[in-house]
């Protein structure tokens, strides 16, 4: 028991977390549960007691007033442990503080002085209405997940099984690389470029903290989203023809606010 | 060492109790002191598929209880004299069944001396089938050639390697294994249904076989036989590829080409 803390029985220290955020576009509960339920049903345990920060920075519109209690039993419902809360507007601070939710500012969880990252990208526009998580760590980390750490260069997040159906990942401040392909209704997330050896063919969003120079390359490409720092696209009608189930490269062209996405297949592809 | 063997879907009805079945009497015939447990508690089911439903008395949360103990719940099967079966209980408390309970089962099963454990799990994805699959050395995820049950397929994949014990202590993964079951290669050829080669590249998993769709097994359960104990049958035949491949021995795959009939056949009728 006689360590070096003793006789402290606790003690604060400034600490960094990375955390989940779930940005909340809507903050009306019935309406949240269904898309949660859209989003979530049948895997109730999905986010097993993932804290999660909420950010209201892309509400639709500025409602009066918020009913905090359904909304933070809804999320608990689902595992998810709302912490705080993040770009709220003034009015709707006090309700959320007696909910005990904290006042985050835009640094989030970082209590020591903010490290030189770049700032998040603009806000991933997701199709789905609400709530949908950003990049964060992985509810379900795949277990082989292994950071090939360099000296200096962001570390490589190397993933050697197959991605599978509810199962997300997310490669902090580089790049990923997936050796055996991705389900459909898999996420992966990186904040450098995503390379998929194999299928590609649930979501995948390169440049999660606004790096528009990220790519995302598949041998197989097929996938339900793409997104580049933010600026995504989805394949309701179908896959480029010229691209699908081939090898392909997914890029931002265009300069300053006028990208757009360029699905190209590689070359080498016979 | 024992082995633990989940037989897993995600999706309900695709062949579990079936194969588990066939499987668990396959490795028997082997030589191999064999034990199946049938999971799915509040549905008794495996007891009925191996014709052992009016022997039993006690059951897997009975043993986890303590009210039993483990020879007293075990059932010797008919067929073979290697094989015991560990029935499901019928109580609907779905919490009765324990990580701590299940595990002390599957100790005294190894203490027992027993080669294989096959866990036979319900459907879904939810406390019950994650229970059965927890303790698994291996994994044979039973598939329907379409995509609904290619997709629970999946899911159960993704929960193996998060949930299973060997993921979360960091051992060496779960061995995977694909089963395609209730397959008709007349209605793959007329496009009605996913080829075995479809459904393969799109869980990316080594198969390790495939299973005709079949009035025989039907039959079986009626009778209260696994269906691996038929005779002149391409289900038994099947099954005994699977239970080979599972040991390692090479077989070619088989039932899986459409033949047209031929003229005779067509003239005079006949299988
Ligand atoms: N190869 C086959 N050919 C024809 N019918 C089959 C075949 N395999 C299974 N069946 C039938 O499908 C039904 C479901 O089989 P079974 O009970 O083994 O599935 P299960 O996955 O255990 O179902 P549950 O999820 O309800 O436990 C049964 O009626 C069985 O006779
Ligand atoms: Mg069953």
């Amino acid at each position: 028991m006689a360590d070096a803390s003793q006789g402290k029985l606790i003690e604060f220290k400034g600490a960094s977390l990375a955390v989940m955020t779930a940005y909340v576009r809507e903050t009306d509960a019935v309406r949240l549960a269904d898309a949660m339920h859209m989003m979530m049903g049948g895997m109730p345990d999905f986010f097993a007691g993932e804290p999660v920060v909420l950010d209201f920075s892309q509400l639709a519109g500025a409602p009066d007033w918020v009913d905090w209690t359904a909304i933070t039993s809804l999320l608990r419902r689902y595992q998810v442990q709302p912490i705080g809360v993040r770009h709220l507007p003034e009015h709707l601070h006090e309700g959320a503080r007696r909910a005990n939710l904290a006042m985050l500012g835009k640094e989030g969880m970082s209590a020591e002085r903010p490290v030189a990252t770049p700032q998040p990208a603009a806000p991933v526009p997701q199709p789905e209405p609400v709530a949908a998580p950003a990049p964060a760590p992985a509810p379900e980390p795949v277990a082989e997940a292994q950071p090939a750490t360099g000296n200096t260069a962001a570390p490589t997040l190397i993933v050697e099984r197959p991605l599978r159906s509810g199962q997300q990942i997310y490669a902090k401040g580089g790049d990923l690389v997936l050796l055996a392909g991705m389900s459909p209704g898999s996420e992966v997330i990186a904040d450098g470029s995503i390379h998929v050896y194999g299928p590609l063919r649930g979501r995948a969003l390169a440049g999660a903290r606004g790096d528009t120079s990220a790519r995302i390359f598949s041998t197989n490409f097929g996938p339900e989203l793409v997104s580049i720092a933010g600026v995504y696209r989805t394949f309701e009608r179908g896959i480029p023809q010229n691209a699908a189930g081939r090898a392909a490269q997914v890029r931002l062209i265009g300069s300053d606010n006028q990208h757009t996405l360029e699905i190209t297949p590689l070359q080498n592809d016979h | 060492m024992t082995r633990v063997i989940v037989i897993t879907s995600g999706k309900g009805g695709v062949g579990k109790t079936t194969t588990s079945a066939s499987i668990s009497s396959g490795l028997a015939l082997r030589g191999f002191k064999t034990a199946v447990i049938d999971f799915d508690v509040g549905l008794r089911n495996l007891d009925l598929i191996m014709g052992c439903e009016r022997r039993v008395v006690y059951d897997l949360v009975n043993v986890i209880n303590g009210e039993a103990n483990l020879s007293q719940a075990l059932i010797k099967d008919k067929h073979c004299d290697n094989l015991f079966i560990l029935p499901a209980s019928q109580t609907r408390d779905k919490d009765a069944l324990t990580e701590e309970g299940v595990e002390k089962v599957l100790k005294d099963l190894s203490h027992q001396g027993f080669d294989y454990v096959v866990c036979d799990s319900p459907a879904g994805i939810e406390r019950g089938a994650v229970m059965a699959l927890t303790f698994a050395d291996e994994a044979i995820v039973v598939s329907n050639p379409e995509v609904s049950s290619v997709r629970d397929s999946d899911r159960i994949l993704g929960i193996l390697q998060s949930k299973s014990r060997r993921a979360i202590e960091g051992r060496e993964p779960v061995k995977e294994h694909l089963l395609i079951t209730r397959y008709s290669p007349k209605r793959v050829e007329e496009g009605e249904m996913l080829s075995y080669k479809d459904v393969q590249e799109l869980l990316r998993v080594p198969l390790i076989g495939v299973i005709p769709e079949s009035d025989d097994v039907l039959q079986a359960s009626n009778q209260g036989t696994p269906a691996i104990h038929l005779k002149d049958s391409d289900v038994a035949f099947a099954y005994q590829d699977v239970v080979a491949r599972f040991l390692s021995e090479d077989r070619p795959l088989r039932f899986v080409s459409y033949e047209k009939p031929g003229i005779l056949k067509r003239l005079f009728g006949g299988k």
